[in-house]
């Protein structure tokens, strides 16, 4: 069993000093982000004429990056909640690092979505003259019920670490710092009784997470599903997104697993074996995923509907590289590397991790755009952005904006909060995860 | 003072009245206190008189009682123009028979809402269902279903519909969310993605009925001249076809009238054998086609006369 | 000789330059459409209306605040009334129920519109003769079919004589023009009979108005008589009140309850870990205090 001690000898440093590396990454992601705050000033001062959306393309890259924030989110839930209530051993030294994700995506995927709207300025209407008939009110009414949920869990995580950092002694860090445990802390003191109320806090709120997410990813599918666009006005949708969402939510923990391993040579706390073991678990829902995919565009194409051939047609022509990559290449190779013990090593499936990120991305992006480029009526026009889309630096640089958005906020957290939950590590068999 | 015109109910013509001074007349504006607009009204009046300027410069001597904020204007032209016509139903029959693409409702549209050239709330269409079917010409308003997808998703309530069929758009409470524009499957609503750079006509109040100006980041689209329809005078797109092919009527006096004209709905339906565009979707669209038949004129006769941003869209017209 | 030839050449010239300046000049005034009506409603009222318009471009464009002289009697003899033409280029002079104009030979009488032009418009004549007309509109069921009987009676020589082979149209007002439902021409006894659509909707309680006209006729001008009677299917249409879909401004209660029930059922849990944080706090304090005590 690693000691507190041990624990806090690994986990605190990273808290107590920043090293040179930290602030140059920070200021790399930070330049990024000022780029993407004058590409924002570009659009809201000249309207979204700047952007490569158009009256047919009416959702482009901001969609696409709302929805891949948004299923990110699903480590969290995953990984905390459903393997919580579980109860599985291994996962322990992630869990923080999925919880976290979970909150920053969740804080991050909103922000898209203002960016597509046309008046920022009258954004309150959306709590002010809500319509529950709408799917938006709905997606508004989840986003922020899962943030609160979210936020909740993870702090009701935290308490128990903030407690073990305000009393460990040897602890050099800022005054502001020390308060800050204090405060958070809620003189929390490790009693019999008090472990047992947060316990069951957890508890509670880990069902909730499982519950809420599902309803969220749910609706966000619906805001498609309940149109009548063809490649939208799918039965499965629902289901579909939800799949995609732990897909890449788990290809994301693999990814960080590995960066910061790397980054705090945290090599006795996240081993290969957590690496194969989320790998597997990728693997399986890459397949639950690969099915669906299949499933959906199975049926599209074998029926005669005009308006499925028409965009089954779009897709193997205009963006066929695309689609090839999103949902052949993405699935397969993650499964391919992680099914065969041959190929199993912490680089090849953090590499996995990267494709099936990436795919999913792609995915989004080709359920978005192609729909929208095939209406009912054809477009007739002598544009060509009107005709097809191609999205603008302005929106190439927001979403670059968003990722080192992502990567700052991490790097904030890490100096405050350590990365693997000491708590939870404390009650663990050392020898369970060195298997 | 202007004298009310009896025009089918109180509300209508208390409504015309209050327009007519907002925009026509001029609004004019309280020395001193901005953005007030003068009604005068049959209400009685207390005696007390105020002077004001008016907006073409002369001193005008108006009675305290009438004078309203502008605000409160627009707040009631708003809540008249959720309510509707009342009683009405409203229908427009489309005569593919005899449109030659001469986009003369297109021009109508646009100037009469102060559109820019690139909005078309009516557009035009080269369609063809198959290659062995016929090309037709096909214009397109909004179709102001009577299950409109586009009002099911608004999430503020900015687009809305009302009891005599028409939706409509308030361009102030719009957050351009887009979608409505997704969820239209008839591509007939378009967005102000820049400033339209259109100049307000003097003494304008906001009005959703004729949606003037168009606003920077919210939708736009057809709305039946809402605003003639309360003069009953016909679309601007209807007088203005020189073609005859807009008919335009209400479905509960089972009359369509294209301005010269004028026929029963029902005998129109049965006799050309009228349909809706994609009755599948299941939209229950206002507007009827009469199909394409026995046309004196080729369709090719519809390119000509036309700027070259006009005919190349219809290059790669054809079956999809 | 010579110099006769070359004078009478040049005084030729001249006058044909100043033939084609005054020709051009006049090239550039606007020929107007000037056309007189005659109507006679309902009430036996009549009135004379002057149209006056001129084309461009294929399309016709009225003429406003162009002065109009109305005059009845032969050649012009009684000027009636000026009026001037409004935004549509029409110009209305009221008769009132004036019979006693004067007549010309053959006992019609004669009205004319003179728009004297200025200097970009020409100058327009339109003349009427007419003879009045008495039109009856009875409106009878007969073996319960709604029939729309039809007389008319003119004056000639002083006596009432009945109108025949006239054509009489038949309309139904409706809200942005008049729906023709029938028309009949006048037999010798002058009168005529049409049937009334058994379909046709009428507002709310079925009342309906019905017109009938001789239009644009040669001797008679336009002569209407209108009727309203609830001979109209009453229109049903209501949206009913309290409806809800997904289209109105109440969504359908279902959709109220589900969201209230999930929403409770959410934020219940969270009030339950909110007050185990506050739980929490109390404990710890507690403990803290029996430490601070011992």
């Amino acid at each position: 069993m690693p000691t507190e001690k041990q624990l806090l000898q690994d986990l605190t440093p990273e808290i107590e000093k920043t090293g040179i590396r930290w602030y140059i990454t920070f200021s790399v992601f930070f330049l990024i982000f000022c780029v993407g705050i004058y590409a924002l000033i570009q659009q809201i001062d000249k309207g979204h004429i700047v952007t490569g959306m158009r009256d047919n393309v009416v959702w482009g890259l901001y969609i696409v990056n709302f929805i891949f924030f948004m299923g990110l989110s699903y480590a969290g839930a995953l990984i905390s909640g459903v393997l919580h209530l579980f109860h599985t051993g291994w996962r322990k030294p992630v869990i923080r690092l999925a919880e976290l994700i979970t909150v920053i995506s969740l804080v991050i995927g909103p922000f898209f979505i203002f960016f597509c709207i046309g008046r920022l300025d009258r954004l309150p209407f959306l709590i002010m003259y809500p319509r529950i008939q709408s799917p938006i009110t709905w997606d508004v009414i989840a986003i922020s019920t899962d943030l609160v949920g979210c936020f909740l869990f993870l702090y009701l995580s935290l308490i128990e670490d903030f407690a073990i950092l305000r009393d460990y002694d040897d602890l050099n860090v800022s005054p502001w710092k020390k308060k800050l445990y204090k405060v958070l802390s809620l003189g929390y003191s490790g009693t019999e009784k008090e472990k047992k109320i947060l316990t069951n806090a957890r508890n509670v709120m880990a069902a909730m997470i499982i519950a809420i997410a599902i309803i969220v990813y749910s609706v966000l599918a619906w805001i498609f599903g309940v149109t009548l666009q063809p490649g939208w006005h799918s039965t499965i949708f629902g289901p579909y997104f939800v799949i995609a969402a732990v897909f890449s939510g788990t290809g994301l923990l693999i990814i960080l697993m590995w960066i910061y391993r790397k980054i705090y040579h945290l090599e006795e706390y996240i081993t290969k074996r957590h690496f194969v073991n989320v790998g597997v678990l990728l693997t399986i829902i890459a397949a639950f995923y690969g099915y669906f995919t299949f499933s959906d565009y199975l049926t599209k194409w074998y029926g005669s509907i005009k308006m499925d051939s028409m965009l089954i047609d779009k897709l193997f022509h205009d963006y066929y590289a695309l689609f090839i990559f999103a949902n052949y290449i993405g699935i397969l190779l993650p499964c391919i590397i992680i099914a065969f013990p041959k190929f199993r090593t912490i680089r090849n499936i953090t590499v996995a991790a990267v494709i099936a990120v990436t795919a999913l991305w792609v995915n989004r992006y080709i359920i978005v755009i192609p729909t929208l480029e095939t209406p009912f009526l054809p477009i007739q026009d002598t544009r060509p952005d009107w005709i097809r889309y191609s999205p603008t630096w302005i929106e190439w640089s927001l979403t670059l904006a968003g990722i080192s958005v992502y990567g700052m906020l991490f790097m904030l957290v890490s100096k405050i909060a350590p990365i693997i939950s000491i708590s939870e590590m404390k009650e663990v068999d050392k020898t369970e995860i060195m298997k | 003072m202007k004298e009310i015109e009896e025009n089918g109910g109180e509300s209508s013509s208390r409504r015309n009245f209050l327009k007519k001074v907002g925009i026509g007349v001029g609004a004019v504006s309280l020395a001193g206190i901005a953005g007030t607009s003068v009604i005068a009204g049959n209400k009685s009046k207390s005696g007390e008189k105020v002077k004001l300027l008016s907006a073409d410069g002369k001193l005008v001597e108006v009675d305290k009682d009438d004078i309203k904020p502008a605000r409160e204007i627009v707040a009631e032209l708003k809540s008249e123009a959720r309510k509707g016509l009342k009683g009405r139903k409203f229908v427009m029959v489309i005569d593919l028979a005899k449109c030659k693409n001469a986009r003369k409702c297109v021009e109508a549209c646009q100037e009469g809402h102060m559109l820019p050239k690139d909005h078309e709330w009516m557009k035009l269409y080269l369609l063809q269902d198959d290659h062995t079917t016929a090309r037709y010409w096909f214009p397109r308003p909004c179709f102001h279903c009577d299950k409109p997808m586009c009002v099911s998703v608004c999430p503020v309530g900015a687009t809305f519909k009302r009891d005599d069929g028409i939706v409509l758009i308030d361009n102030q409470r719009c957050i351009g969310c887009k979608f409505c524009m997704t969820g239209c499957p008839y591509s007939v609503r378009v967005f102000n993605w820049k400033d339209p750079g259109v100049k307000l006509p003097p003494g304008h109040v906001y009005d959703p009925e004729t949606n003037i100006p168009p606003v920077e980041g919210t939708v736009g689209k057809c709305i039946f001249c809402a605003d003639k329809l309360r003069n009953n005078e016909l679309p601007r797109c209807v007088s203005a076809c020189p073609m005859g092919v807009l008919y335009f009527g209400d479905l509960l006096e089972d009359t369509v009238t294209n301005g010269n004209e004028t026929v029963r709905f029902s005998k129109l339906m049965t006799d050309r054998a009228g349909y809706r565009f994609r009755e599948d979707l299941g939209t229950l669209p206002s507007v009827y086609y009469l199909p394409p038949t026995e046309r004196s004129f080729t369709v090719e006769s519809g390119l000509e006369g036309n700027d070259e941003s006009v005919t190349g869209r219809y290059k790669n017209a054809g079956p999809r | 000789m010579k110099r006769k030839i070359s004078l009478t050449l040049l005084l030729l010239l001249l006058l044909s330059l100043n033939s084609l300046f005054s020709f051009s000049q006049e090239k550039l005034k606007i020929s107007p459409y000037i056309q007189l009506q005659y109507f006679k409603d309902n009430d036996e009222n009549s009135f004379l209306k002057t149209t006056l318009t001129y084309s461009r471009n294929r399309m016709e464009l009225p003429l406003p605040g162009m002065k109009i002289i109305f005059y009845s009697g032969p050649e012009k003899k009684a000027r009636l009334a000026e009026i001037v033409t409004d935004d549509k280029g029409v110009a209305i002079y009221n008769l009132n129920h004036k019979s006693d104009f004067l007549v010309n030979k053959s006992g019609l009488w004669p009205f004319g519109s003179v728009f004297n032009g200025n200097d970009t418009i020409e100058s327009g004549i339109s003349e009427l003769l007419i003879r009045d007309a008495n039109l009856i509109m009875t409106l009878t069921v007969i073996d319960s079919i709604k029939t729309i009987g039809l007389n008319a009676k003119k004056m000639e020589k002083g006596k009432e004589i009945p109108v025949s082979g006239e054509k009489v149209t038949l309309y139904v007002p409706r809200m942005f023009s008049l729906l023709p439902i029938g028309e009949a021409t006048l037999d010798e006894s002058g009168s005529a009979s049409v049937e009334f659509p058994a379909t046709l909707p009428g507002d709310k309680e079925g009342n309906i108005t019905i017109i009938a006209r001789f239009e644009e006729n040669a001797e008679f001008g336009n002569v209407e008589k209108k009727s309203t009677l609830k001979w109209g299917l009453p229109s049903t249409y209501s949206v009913p009140a309290g409806h809800r879909a997904l289209w109105t401004k109440t969504a359908p209660r279902w959709m109220i309850y589900t969201l209230s029930v999930l929403l409770a059922g959410v934020w219940g849990h969270y009030l339950f870990a909110l007050i185990s944080l506050i739980r929490i706090r109390i404990a710890a304090k507690k403990k803290a205090k029996e430490e601070y005590r011992v």
